[in-house]
């Protein structure tokens, strides 16, 4: 019963770890080194939680695609529902031969994937998976989550220079376009949470949605404009204009094959969690939440044509900037108004 | 080919152009029309309004053996009359003018000719090979054309390799 | 001084979105194209050197291989020219039947650019969609023929077979259904903000510029000119049904879309009345075996999907064509492309490919 209580209060995983902790102490009795081990779960455990999320939205997305498209989807790898597909998948990728283009900036080339799969890993690491429980709970974590996910820009150029292909040129410097043009709007749509919660600390925020009203009831345009920059940054359709396969074939991607291709995915599906995590953080419906809008997500990029790279640039800067800007404005003047009450 | 251009019609154009020829007696002549008058003959019969032939609907070449023959079929939309005009060329240097000043929309089928058949276009914005390789040798419509076998074919023997 | 270059972008043959294997080199500044040229020919099968050596009655499956998703339509222009040189009366039924597959195949085919369209703006559902029904229209032509593809069901003097006798109701079933799968269209796609944005006022052309490369077809009917070959010719019994021709307004890629998209109920309705007003009798005309037209040389044509569809046969009298000259439609209309593509950006270049729908087996023949 007490252990039920202290769940309550703590949540699960701040109670695990605070129980794993107590049994490190029995074995090491150093601060230091249970410190270190306990790092080490995290770092192990946020991976982990990568790796699974790619897993299992590769096998959502292929089935929501396929329900959407009036087709069965995956069935024949690990049953009838195809359960296996995507570890068939992750092999498939592992056992094919790594080809290297001709006239590559090879360096570049290798490093591209490695490190587009760093920011989206790191991110993590601020994330409030439930109360108390951030790997790192700093104090600027969203301002330093945001300054992180925007390192993702200069991966996709690398690729794309390094690539000796045009395509995948093309792709590297619309990747720059797209990402710096999106990122305005949505920065500017998390700073009304942010006021609203007076603080940049995510478990602060997360705090602040378990006694308010949630934030996206209190700021739902923020929300969907959050909702619109966070498709950009994760190059999903209708602005998929990165990869584009029906114009520059994959773009940054076009050269790459197994592994540093499945790299290159493994980023796109821990930008997708991340993404989808961000503006609902976690109360006891946490993971709910995340599937609800991860479905979004792959709802959007089925069903949606994709847009041009004026139009989406257009509708960035003329659209998504002023809204979110009128919507930082009329928080302010709520939350003065507020005070003044 | 349902309504042909009246006989009336014909003689105006051969009076207009003397070295037209074509066979009164046949129900549907083609006019024949020297190398050297094509481009005259299909802009008159494009412009003069008792003709108004805006359409150049067909534009092949035939291959008889000792001649080349070029054919242009126009088409009168708002009348519904077609007329056909030939051209008769040398079967050694086949050359003829390009029509695409007077139907810029000749371009592809001035090209293809050239390319299966061999017909030289003078005055053509951009004549190359359309269908086959740049450095594919022959014109493969041309009746004296024998097909060489693939390089790469390989004949299998009787009993394995 | 920092300067801009333009560059050449080769899009195909091995591309997702040419259609086949079409290769355009776009001239491009930035995403701004400068120039786009068509290279064809990389599947040239050279179907008219072969024509030349078959006899009339074989030169039938050929034609199949031209456009291969509107095969019924390709050997409907054939069996016409033939016809027309060796003057063989088609029984009326047989002309009926000829409608009924050639506007179902109409409209097969225009699913396939609905399809394809689609796909190149990226919404790959509205493919899947289009493929699905398009499998409805294929199962009809399976119980017609047993084909789905290359179907050889026109033959010269009239059609293989008759119809089978549960066809009506298949049939009947179909044209039943074709408004609901059409207004999933209009929901998914027609409706879609970006979908509209995507195609308004993209690759724009006027009609003098469509005259002048002499395009047919869907593509001159979106500029607004209301050339229908079944309308102008009148061939066959299309004189005796009545189907309007819808025509666009601005020919840009939008009135490309909604022409084909509209010429499909046109399609319906004809197959509606031609399935009703269907005459009993003979399926086939009686003609020697071994067909010898007269000496002489016809150039006949019929409104193919992709527009006029000719065929020029000239005969020595013997059982061999001397001469088979095809226009290809998707051929010629090729020729637009580049006033199509001209100071348009990359992503549009993909619309503009998918709009004029040109079909690589006719292309390159």
């Amino acid at each position: 019963m007490e252990i039920w209580n202290t769940i309550m209060e703590q949540g699960v995983l701040a109670t695990a770890s605070e129980i794993l902790r107590w049994f490190f102490m029995l074995v090491f009795a150093s601060e230091l080194i249970v410190d270190i081990i306990m790092k080490g779960i995290g770092i192990g455990a946020i991976l982990g939680v990568i790796s699974v999320a790619a897993i299992v939205f590769t096998y959502a997305e292929r089935k929501v695609c396929a329900f959407m498209q009036v087709r069965i989807g995956p069935n024949r790898v690990g049953g009838r529902y195809g359960l296996l597909q995507s570890i068939a998948d992750m092999l498939k990728l592992m056992s094919k031969e790594d080809i290297i283009p001709e006239g590559c900036d090879r360096v570049v080339w290798a490093l591209a994937p490695m490190l587009l799969f760093v920011p989206s890993a790191l991110i993590y690491a601020f994330f409030p998976f439930d109360k108390g429980a951030a790997f790192a709970d700093v104090n600027v974590g969203v301002f330093l989550m945001l300054a992180i996910s925007s390192q993702a820009v200069l991966p996709f150029l690398m690729s794309g220079y390094a690539s000796n292909s045009k395509y995948a040129f093309i792709g590297g410097i619309r990747t720059v376009a797209q990402m710096l043009s999106y990122e305005a709007p949505m920065v500017f749509s998390l700073l009304g949470v942010v006021m609203l919660s007076g603080s940049m600390r995510m478990c602060d925020i997360v705090e602040a949605q378990s006694q308010q009203l949630w934030f996206i009831l209190m700021q739902p345009i923020a929300f969907v404009v959050f909702v619109i920059s966070a498709t950009a940054e994760t190059n999903r359709t209708p602005f998929d204009l990165v990869e584009d396969e029906s114009e520059i074939v994959a773009g940054p991607f076009a050269e790459y094959s197994g592994m540093r291709w499945a790299l290159f995915f493994l980023a796109e599906y821990a930008n997708l969690l991340s993404v989808s995590i961000l503006f609902l953080p976690g109360v006891v419906w946490f993971g709910l939440k995340v599937l609800a809008m991860v479905f979004v997500f792959m709802w959007f990029r089925w069903t949606f044509p994709r847009t041009r790279i004026d139009q989406m640039l257009a509708f960035s800067w003329k659209v998504l900037l002023p809204l979110a800007l009128a919507n930082v404005l009329f928080t302010g003047v709520g939350i003065y108004a507020r005070q003044w009450m | 080919m349902k309504a042909y251009i009246d006989a009336s019609l014909l003689a105006i154009l051969k009076e207009k152009f003397p070295s037209a020829e074509y066979d009164s007696e046949a129900t549907q002549p083609a006019v024949y029309v020297p190398a050297a008058e094509i481009v005259a003959v299909l802009s008159f019969l494009r412009d003069d309004e008792r003709f108004a032939f805006a359409r150049l609907e067909n534009l092949t070449a035939v291959d008889y053996k000792t001649y080349f023959e070029m054919v242009y079929h126009l088409f009168n939309w708002t009348a519904g009359v077609w007329i056909t005009v030939k051209v008769k060329l040398d079967h050694e240097q086949p050359m003829v003018a390009s029509v695409t000043g007077v139907f810029p929309g000749a371009e592809f089928e001035e090209r293809e000719v050239y390319d299966l058949m061999g017909v030289g276009f003078t005055g053509h914005p951009d004549l190359r090979r359309i269908l086959l390789a740049d450095d594919f040798e022959g014109h493969p419509l041309r009746k004296d054309y024998v097909q060489i076998m693939p390089p790469h074919v390989r004949r299998i023997e009787k009993g394995g390799r | 001084m920092p300067q801009t270059e333009t560059y050449t972008l080769s899009m195909g043959p091995q591309h997702p979105s040419t259609h086949g294997v079409l290769q355009v080199r776009l001239d491009l500044d930035g995403e701004t194209i400068l120039k786009a040229t068509p290279y064809m020919g990389y599947l040239h099968r050279g179907i008219e050197k072969l024509l030349e050596s078959r006899t009339y009655v074989q030169g039938v499956p050929y034609t199949d291989r031209l456009d291969y998703v509107s095969s019924m339509n390709n050997n409907l222009g054939y069996c016409r020219a033939v016809e027309e040189l060796a003057q063989i009366e088609v029984p009326e039924r047989a002309e009926y039947i000829r409608v009924i597959v050639a506007e179902l195949n109409r409209i097969a085919s225009h699913l396939v650019f609905i399809g394809s369209l689609a796909i190149d703006l990226g919404a790959s559902t509205g493919m899947l969609y289009a493929f699905r029904d398009r499998e409805k229209v294929l199962d009809l032509f399976d119980l017609v023929c047993g084909a789905r593809m290359t179907f050889h069901y026109i033959r010269v003097g009239g059609v293989s077979a008759d119809l089978p006798p549960e066809f009506a109701a298949k049939c009947d079933e179909f044209l039943k259904v074709l408004p609901e799968f059409m207004q999933e269209y209009e929901d998914i796609l027609t409706g879609n903000e970006i979908f509209q944005y995507r195609l308004k006022g993209t690759s724009r052309m006027t009609k003098e510029q469509a005259l002048s490369h002499n395009m047919t077809g869907p593509n001159i009917r979106a500029v607004g000119i209301p050339f229908d070959i079944r309308k102008v010719d009148g061939y066959g019994v299309y004189p005796k049904l009545a189907f309007d021709v819808p025509v666009g307004e601005n020919g840009d890629n939008w009135d490309r879309y909604r022409v084909r998209y509209l010429e499909i109920y046109e399609s319906a309705k004809l197959v509606r009345q031609a399935l009703d007003g269907l005459p009993e009798g003979d399926f086939m005309a009686k003609f020697p075996k071994a067909l010898r037209p007269p000496k002489g040389e016809v150039y006949s044509r019929t409104e193919g999907t992709r527009g006029e569809l000719g065929f020029y046969i000239v005969s020595d009298g013997g059982p061999k064509p001397y001469r088979v000259h095809i226009r290809r439609p998707s051929f010629i209309n090729l020729q637009g492309l580049d006033d199509m593509c001209r100071g348009m950006l990359i992503g549009d270049s993909v619309a503009a490919f998918s709009a004029i729908d040109p079909l690589m087996g006719e292309v390159d023949c």
